[in-house]
């Protein structure tokens, strides 16, 4: 029922309809609902002793979510006295009633006794436990209300309990149907409330200042850590209209607002509420005497750089440089240096996105040390590691200094980097195609325990570490070609990042990309092609690069190289080295179907030198693969055998069960191919062991269901058997051969001259 | 409802039977002031006034008493007598039987000052909308809807009954200016069907002015004054406040001074006369004023403001904020004084109390640009030109074509060494009108730093050449800079007749004296050795030579362009 929010309308600074200025500072005021927790206090010190150990435990589990929470109607207040001792709740109702239907002096007698509560030798309640503080808050914001307020509070309270009546009392009729005529009355009344009562989803009326205080705060932490448990960004700023419209100098609702706007990218409304918030915020400071002067300019210092801070999430870099310059120059005058460490990390993330620039960083990390702010000292080492890793940097020294900044975060217990921490390590081993490593780092964060205090009982926040390290895990499982694993883990991210929410772009970009990798696997190359338009949206060299490979896969040879090319100069540019061995490996790859084995060999050695450069072991082995692969076509087998027994190794350990396959059968092919010279009793021996090595390929291919493979080998075994003499086998081999040749299309390149 | 429907007779624009209007205005101001609502009342009264008095065989008769309202008859006198005396639940107690759609009226007076709580607000809601549905409602009692709706928020229900109270009575000005207020900009208006009759000019002059299209807005009241409304002081006043918000300060002050005339103790307006008398320094007059106001009502947010701007001009700023204080308290949503107030808290160097007192402002009307560009001002003050420029961007939203925010967006730019944007800035604030005439200066320094010569003379040029044809004898500090930067342009392009004529200009100023004399030696020495190779250049233009009367340019106004985003 609307109505029954009409009763809590009793604000000491509301009169007439107009709120007034805050002006005497009153932060809490008795409504109602106030009132029937005052009686359920009372009640509870009354009967104290009778109550079992079990009921007392839970009414005061109860009690700290009733006093900071918003109000809410009598009815759902004695339901939730009632769930953890009934006689309590029949008892505060009983008093209620009686308060209610009596006289002013009974009200006034009820506060009268309640501090009573804290004199005698041993007092029921201590006067600064969170009881004792509410119970001395609300005695004397009733001191002070003049005569008519108490009046109001008073048929406030009668209101509000009459309002509970009544609703039982409906209930009832509802039930009987006799009335029906009056019954329409009040739909027709009720149908014009529902406009209204939209606008009160979870708290209603105004919100005493401790009330918001809690309300925001909650908000905010559910914001940062779990978006999807917050208030919709509709209703949460309808909430915080409303409270504004109560409480309007409540400035941290306007930062509240100014988040959520963040939430659904809206510039104009999230740069209105943040100057909003400071041109308030300078208001507070202003006024407390005790930060004088200093608190005053504080604010406009970082009024300054959270406005740059603004830009540089919309990606007006422009912007947000001017803006940071004047944050800096500003703390620069006032000596500020807290300040100028937050502006030089912005600095440099800014920066970073013209150009690398390590030396701010290490400034930064320095400094910030220097004035113990280990917040921002650890993210600056996390950027710095992250940097050099990119840059190829020694992989010891890195994990070094992230144990490092490590230690930092579990001396100062800051959970929040830890998780960053830890998913970046797992990014990292990634990065140099351990697998296992990566798996395993994953693995902790998902079954760490949140430090914080807020969240025991919870077990992960949803924040962007988690989302990455889940991402990686998908992919993970899919190059395993656990599919259905991976595609668990990615409705499991869907629920926990609802696809408008802010790390929602990262699954979406993993889960195309698995997409795209089983659609290449099957051959269905259509669909491939329908995802590069989706993976070109969320990360546009990925997309690139995704269509180059559609474009192989589908022979329009020059295309695909001209794209390549292009991509190729760009990514030297933006130095993104993974990718640009990724694409000398496709160019290389390129040039081998057009049977220039020759053109290939010093592409594929320069991806070599530069993964062997950059420690990215993984992309090494594939390189090798492919030289291996050349050498063979080119007629040096036994060399090429040579060099595979360096590259198996990581492949078989860390590779994709592709890759796997890919390996063994290239493996396969070179023995064949040395075996030529042999004697004929090596011959066959070696026959034999290429017979075992495909089959070892034939179950990797097997798993990820690629069936053109699949077939190559199955092929290339029938001939083997051939060879060896054994029919029946060879027969078995050759049939299924044919069963997959139905299946499939006839290919254009040659079987045995293909190696992925 | 027989004057409302002679109304819709009259089409929009048709003031050929003035005799017509009058008789409505009459019966209207009657009806009005039958149920309680006296500023319609003294509206309609008020241009009525304008008008030539009727014989008295025209005289409109007492509208004619129903049976229904008979019966009411004297419940309804009592509570009438009530209501006047302000003792409205006694009112609304005695009325509790009547049947009478008069009755309905009389609760509106409570809800307007806020004593109706809001249950009662929901109450009258949910049964106004029952009578809504059966078309119940005459004129009035829609308002009353509208009101209700208004006073709970639901804006968009609001607007839609009061267009209906406006069709089904036209003469109702109340019902005009609410939808006056709930209008915030012109295509809102363009979407709005309204009903086709005389008073549609006078609302949408009204909300021309509102929405700071001046011109339209004066176009409107000069039909209107041809039409037989030239004694109305409400037009007179109007028009007024319009030459101010264009900053014509003379012309308004001029009809102010004609308004004071004719209605000696009128308090409405005032506020906006004080503001101009303090833009033109006029201490006695504003003192005037200020005695005679406060000797007429002092408990009046209109006299407080006046006194406030008195003492302001006084450099008394501790009074001039304690007398906007009270206007405030008078009525806190008197948008003005926030304003001020801001601009006092700021002539004391107290920033954060200004910022606060715009922000009010800015609460109360999100439209007032004064308070977007205090705003900004004070930022500018904290040094801090970036920040600044979110506020001075929505004062320029609001006020396009206004100089002065496009000048302190420029010298923002400026600061913030965006000198493309600050160009841009100058250019357009020249185009519209500069007031301080300082535009073209700014961006010829610009042009002059960024070593484009050529433009720089060009705005040196055309700055001279507005500050003579604006007949300020007025020392002027850059003109001198002007000419000795032409002369040394001149000089360099070798175009010794022009140089010569600015070097001798230069000598005429203080500052620049000594170095024009040297130029001028130094041209007639060049010329003197190549006489004959110069001479034959003709000059293209010459400056004061070729005045032009009109100071602003025609060329047409490209659109602001401002790369940076503009939330």
């Amino acid at each position: 029922m609307a109505s029954v929010h009409e009763s809590l309308y009793f604000n000491p600074m509301m009169t007439n309809g107009v709120v007034h200025a805050n002006v005497f500072g009153i932060k809490d005021w008795v409504t109602p609902y106030k009132m029937a927790l005052l009686v359920l206090l009372s009640e509870l010190g009354r009967a104290g002793a009778q109550l079992g150990l079990l009921e007392r435990r839970r009414l005061n589990r109860l009690l700290l979510p009733l006093l900071q929470g918003p109000d809410m109607p009598l009815s759902r207040l004695l339901k939730a006295i009632e769930e953890s001792c009934s006689h309590l709740a029949s008892s505060v109702h009983i008093r209620l009633k009686l308060m209610a239907e009596g006289e002013l002096k009974d009200m006034e007698q009820f506060f009268d006794d309640l501090s009573d509560s804290f004199t005698g030798t041993e007092p029921e309640v201590h006067k600064t436990s969170v009881v004792g503080l509410f119970l001395r808050h609300m005695i004397l914001a009733y001191n002070k209300l003049s005569f008519s307020q108490v009046y109001k509070l008073y048929t406030a309270l009668q209101q509000y309990f009459q309002n509970d009546e009544k609703k039982n009392g409906i209930d009832e009729s509802d039930m009987e149907l006799t009335n029906t005529e009056e019954l329409e009355g009040k739909m027709e009344k009720e149908e014009l409330d529902v406009p209204l009562r939209e606008e009160e989803i979870s708290c209603s009326g105004p919100l005493s200042q401790k009330q918001a205080e809690y309300f925001l705060s909650q908000q905010a932490s559910l914001l940062k850590n779990d978006e999807t448990k917050a208030l919709t960004p509709a209703s949460l700023q309808k909430e915080l209209n409303n409270l504004l419209k109560f409480n309007p100098d409540f400035a941290e609702a306007h930062y509240l607002s100014y988040l959520n706007s963040l939430r659904v990218q809206d510039v104009f409304s999230s740069t209105h509420s943040l100057l909003h918030y400071f041109d308030r915020l300078i208001l507070t400071g202003a006024e407390s005497k005790s930060n004088g002067d200093e608190g005053y300019g504080r604010s406009l210092r970082y009024a300054a750089l959270n406005l740059a801070a603004l830009h540089c999430r919309f990606g007006h870099y422009q912007q947000a440089e001017l803006a940071l310059q004047e944050a800096i120059r500003i703390a620069q005058e006032s000596n500020d240096h807290v300040c100028l460490q937050h502006c030089l990390s912005w600095l440099y993330i800014l920066e970073q996105k013209i150009f690398d620039s390590c030396v701010l960083l290490e400034h930064s990390v320095n400094k910030s040390l220097h004035f113990g702010l280990p917040y921002l000292a650890s993210l600056g080492i996390q950027s710095l590691v992250q940097q050099r890793a990119f840059a190829g940097k020694a992989a010891n020294k890195l994990m070094d200094a992230l144990k490092d900044s490590d230690l930092l975060h579990w001396k100062h217990s800051l959970s929040e980097l830890i998780d960053i921490s830890i998913a970046q390590k797992t990014a990292i081993w990634r990065l140099y195609g351990r697998s296992t490593m990566a798996l395993q780092q994953a693995q902790t964060l998902l079954s760490m325990n949140s430090l914080e205090a807020v969240n025991v009982g919870v077990q992960q926040n949803n924040t962007e570490s988690f989302a990455v390290v889940l991402c990686h895990l998908a992919e993970l499982h899919a190059e395993q070609g656990y599919f259905a694993a991976a595609s668990e883990i990615l409705k499991h991210l869907k629920e926990r990042f609802p696809p408008n929410s802010q790390h929602a772009q990262l699954w979406m970009l993993f889960d195309q990309k698995i997409q795209f990798e089983r659609a290449m696997n099957d051959g269905r190359y259509h669909i491939a092609d329908s995802l590069v338009a989706g993976i070109t949206a969320l990360n546009s060299i990925e997309g690139v690069y995704r269509k180059a490979i559609v474009l192989k896969a589908q022979n329009q040879m020059s295309e695909a190289h001209k794209l390549l090319q292009k991509l190729l100069i760009h990514c030297q540019k933006i130095k993104n080295t993974e990718m640009v061995i990724s694409v000398l490996l496709s160019i290389a790859e390129l040039y081998w179907r057009s049977s220039c084995h020759t053109i290939a060999l010093p592409v594929l050695l320069q991806a070599l030198a530069l993964s062997r450069e950059y420690s990215l072991q993984y992309l090494a082995s594939e390189t090798v693969l492919n030289l291996a692969f050349s050498q063979l076509i080119l007629g040096i087998p036994e060399q090429a055998l040579n060099i595979l027994h360096t590259a198996i190794e990581p492949v078989l350990a860390h590779g994709a069960v592709l890759d796997k396959g890919c390996a063994m059968f290239l493996v396969a092919k070179c023995q064949v191919a040395s075996a030529a010279s042999y004697t004929p009793q090596k011959k066959i021996e070696a026959l034999e062991s290429a017979i075992l090595n495909l089959n070892e390929a034939k179950t990797y291919f097997a798993k990820v269901d690629s069936k053109e493979q699949l077939r190559d080998v199955l092929y290339f075994q029938a001939r083997l058997f051939h060879a060896l003499g054994k029919t029946h086998e060879r027969n078995k081999c050759a049939m299924l051969f044919r069963q997959l040749h139905q299946e499939l299309p006839a290919h254009g390149v040659p079987l045995i001259n293909a190696f992925k | 409802m027989a004057a409302a429907g002679v109304a819709a007779g009259l089409g929009s624009g048709d003031f050929s039977d003035l005799r017509e209007i009058k008789k409505q205005l009459l019966s209207v101001a009657e009806r009005s002031r039958e149920r309680g609502l006296q500023h319609s009342g003294k509206w309609a009264s008020e241009l009525a006034f304008a008008l030539d008095p009727l014989p008295l065989s025209e005289l409109p008769p007492p509208p004619a008493l129903t049976e229904e309202d008979a019966r009411d008859l004297d419940a309804y006198t009592l509570a009438k007598s009530y209501f006047d005396l302000k003792e409205y639940d006694r009112a609304a107690y005695f009325l509790r039987g009547c049947k009478s759609q008069k009755k309905e009226k009389l609760h509106f007076r409570p809800l307007e000052k806020g004593q109706v709580k809001n249950e009662a607000l929901r109450e009258l809601r949910v049964e106004l909308s029952k009578k809504h549905k059966a078309r119940e409602l005459d004129g009035f009692g829609l308002y009353l809807y509208g009101v209700v709706l208004r006073k709970l928020d639901l804006v968009k229900e609001a607007i839609d009954v009061f267009v209906e109270a406006a069709h089904v009575l036209p003469l109702h000005w109340g019902a005009w200016l609410e939808l006056c207020n709930l209008i915030t900009d012109k295509e809102m208006l363009k979407f709005l069907s309204l009903p086709d009759t005389w008073m549609k000019e006078f609302f949408l002059a009204h909300i021309y002015t509102e929405l700071q299209l001046i011109e339209e807005a004066l176009q409107k009241y000069q039909s209107l004054i041809d039409a037989g409304f030239s004694k109305s002081t409400y037009i007179i006043s109007q028009i007024a406040v319009a030459y101010h918000n264009i900053r014509d300060i003379d012309k308004a002050l001029s009809i102010f001074n004609e308004l004071r005339k004719q209605d000696p103790y009128r308090i409405e307006n005032m506020d906006t006369f004080s503001n101009l008398l303090y833009v033109r320094s006029m201490k006695p007059e504003l003192s005037y004023l200020a005695h005679n106001l406060c000797e007429i009502d002092k408990y009046r947010v209109e006299t407080c403001c006046v006194i406030g701007n008195y003492y302001s001009l006084r450099s008394q700023h501790e009074k001039a904020a304690l007398y906007f204080q009270r206007a405030l308290k008078l009525n806190p949503r008197y948008l003005g004084a926030w304003t001020l107030m801001g601009h006092e808290y700021m002539e004391m160097k107290n920033t954060s109390a200004a910022i606060q007192a715009y922000r009010h402002a800015i609460e109360v009307n999100k439209r007032d640009y004064r308070a977007w560009y205090g705003l900004g001002q004070t930022y500018e003050i904290l040094k801090m030109p970036f920040y600044c420029l979110y506020y001075y961007r929505r004062a320029h939203q609001l006020r396009p074509n206004d100089s002065r925010m496009l000048v302190a967006l420029g010298e923002c730019y400026e600061k913030l060494n965006q000198l493309v944007e600050a160009k841009k800035c100058y250019w357009r604030a020249y185009a519209v009108g500069d007031v301080e005439k300082m535009a073209l200066v700014k961006l010829a320094k610009l042009h002059e730093q960024l070593n484009e010569s050529e433009q720089a003379a060009q705005c040196y040029i055309k700055y001279i050449q507005d500050i003579y044809s604006c007949g300020e004898i007025v020392e002027h500090l850059e003109v001198s800079t002007a000419f000795r930067y032409l002369a040394q342009y001149y000089f360099k392009c070798k175009l010794w007749d022009e140089a010569s004529a600015c070097a001798q200009k230069c000598c005429a100023f203080n500052d620049t004296r000594e170095e024009g004399k040297a130029l001028l030696r130094q041209i007639l020495q060049l010329r003197n050795q190549g006489e004959t190779s110069s001479t034959d250049i003709a000059a293209p233009f010459f400056l004061p030579a070729s005045l032009s009367a009109n100071n602003t340019p025609t060329r047409r106004v490209s659109p602001l362009n401002l790369s940076s985003v503009t939330p």
